[in-house]
């Protein structure tokens, strides 16, 4: 019972941390790729709390079902009335049952619109890719599908294989060195697969939209995955043709904003730490401030379990 | 240039766009034949195949079908254009560009980076 209200209490503290903290620990893009790693971390800790107290919570209503014990029921109410007041109000007044019902079937219809979420992502994918292969023009010496559009943009999808679209306008505007690095940015995202993460942020963001967590992270983790590739394509072609090709396409077409709330991918961070890269002792020190913060997350749930499992009163302030 | 049966409806919708008018599959076949080998069979296939999925129109003319593109090519790369800047829209396409939109504060801090990049450029 305590294992499963230490658990929701731990989400809930971590989607109001998390979202606040986090992106103040990595807004400089020292070290991106472990900011994305404990970004992703952070997620998958909050769903594997809300699933592991749905099950402990489960295990209970059954264990304790035959054997009903008035003075049980009345303290794990009061756990219960603790736990979820302010949440959930009208299960509060109906026992340990509905709790238990509530958040099981919270987990299944979120995964469920995951799931379709992913799904539905994918087929939309196939087809724009299907059709850019269509519309696209090969074009000797540009590694990418090139399609006559006014607008400079480069992008590209997932999928097997990974395509990377690129406008007859962006190609014009670019020199060939520029243009290289473009391509190599992309290329960077596809080898990385960048894709694969950004569709399952992008889905948990889409199916709780309420919740900041989601949202944030997916943002900060597309922020992110395009100083990885800035960093990969800058290692490749030199920073300062990378440089010279965001300034050339930055602000030049006007892209409607986004409804997840990332509408701009922090062009002007790229840019500084582009300019202004980072010291080796600067990049060590997030990495260490990155991976103290992602074992305090995963440790505590842990902590909290055996706290509350082996009767050790960590919980009871919370619980009692 | 890879050869797969994707590549072809791409190569067959290239030499449709190219050409005036309705044409059949008899024709198309002809063409290709210039540049490659290829079974007459596999032509119709992926004619029929770009049909069903709504590049081509097709009217039947005696025992053949004329085949025409649906839409020109720079229609069809507008509407791919729209689909790609919808992204984050109800749209489920995910996508990573390279530059995403910039907002009015993102280009007022760009613009405070270039010019500090500037001064710094000068004072050197």
């Amino acid at each position: 019972m305590s294992v499963a209200v230490c658990l929701l209490l731990y989400g809930a503290v971590v989607c109001v941390v998390a979202p606040r903290l986090l992106p103040y620990l990595t807004r400089g893009g020292s070290a991106p790729g472990a900011a994305v790693a404990v970004w992703l971390i952070v997620v998958a800790t909050v769903l594997a709390s809300w699933a592991a107290a749905a099950a402990a919570l489960a295990v209970h209503v059954a264990r304790t079902w035959n054997r009903p014990d008035p003075l049980a029921l009345a303290a794990c109410l009061a756990q219960v009335r603790s736990a979820v007041a302010g949440h959930n109000g009208l299960a509060m007044q109906a026992g340990l049952l509905v709790p238990a019902l509530v958040l099981s079937a919270f987990v299944v219809v979120l995964a469920a619109r995951v799931g379709r979420s992913l799904v539905s992502a994918r087929a939309r994918s196939r087809r724009h890719a299907e059709s850019a292969r269509i519309v696209g023009r090969r074009v000797a010496g540009v590694d990418g599908l090139v399609v006559d559009a006014p607008q400079k943009m480069a992008y590209c999808l997932g999928g097997r294989p990974g395509t990377v679209v690129i406008t007859s306008a962006a190609v014009a505007a670019l020199q060939r060195p520029h243009l290289n690095a473009v391509l190599a940015h992309e290329r960077a995202h596809l080898a990385g697969r960048h894709h694969l993460l950004l569709t399952a942020t992008r889905a948990l963001a889409a199916s709780l939209p309420r919740m900041r967590l989601f949202t944030v992270a997916h943002a900060e983790v597309a922020r992110l995955l395009e100083m990885c590739a800035d960093d990969t394509a800058a290692r490749r072609h030199g920073t300062a043709a990378l440089l010279s090709a965001i300034l050339t396409l930055a602000g030049a077409n006007p892209i409607p904003a986004t409804a997840l709330g990332a509408t701009s991918v922090g062009v002007s961070a790229r840019v500084s730490r582009l300019t202004d890269p980072d010291t080796a002792a600067r990049r060590l020190g997030a990495r260490v401030l990155l991976a103290a913060f992602s074992g305090v997350i995963v440790a505590a749930p842990l902590l909290a379990v055996w706290a509350s499992t082996s009767g050790f009163p960590a919980c009871g302030p919370f619980t009692a | 240039m890879a050869r797969g049966f994707g590549d072809l409806e791409a190569v067959v919708m290239d030499r449709l766009w190219a050409r005036e008018g309705a044409t059949t599959v008899r024709e198309v076949f002809e063409d290709l034949l210039h540049d490659r080998e290829i079974a007459y069979t596999t032509v119709m296939s992926t004619m029929d195949n770009l049909h069903r999925k709504g590049w081509l129109s097709r009217e039947r003319q005696g025992k053949a079908y004329l085949y025409v593109p649906s839409m020109t090519r720079a229609q069809y790369s507008a509407q791919l254009m729209r689909d790609a800047l919808d992204v984050g829209g109800r749209s489920d396409l995910v996508l990573a560009h390279f530059l995403e939109q910039i907002s009015d504060d993102e280009s007022a801090a760009l613009r405070k980076v270039l010019r500090r990049l500037a001064s710094r450029k000068g004072a050197r």
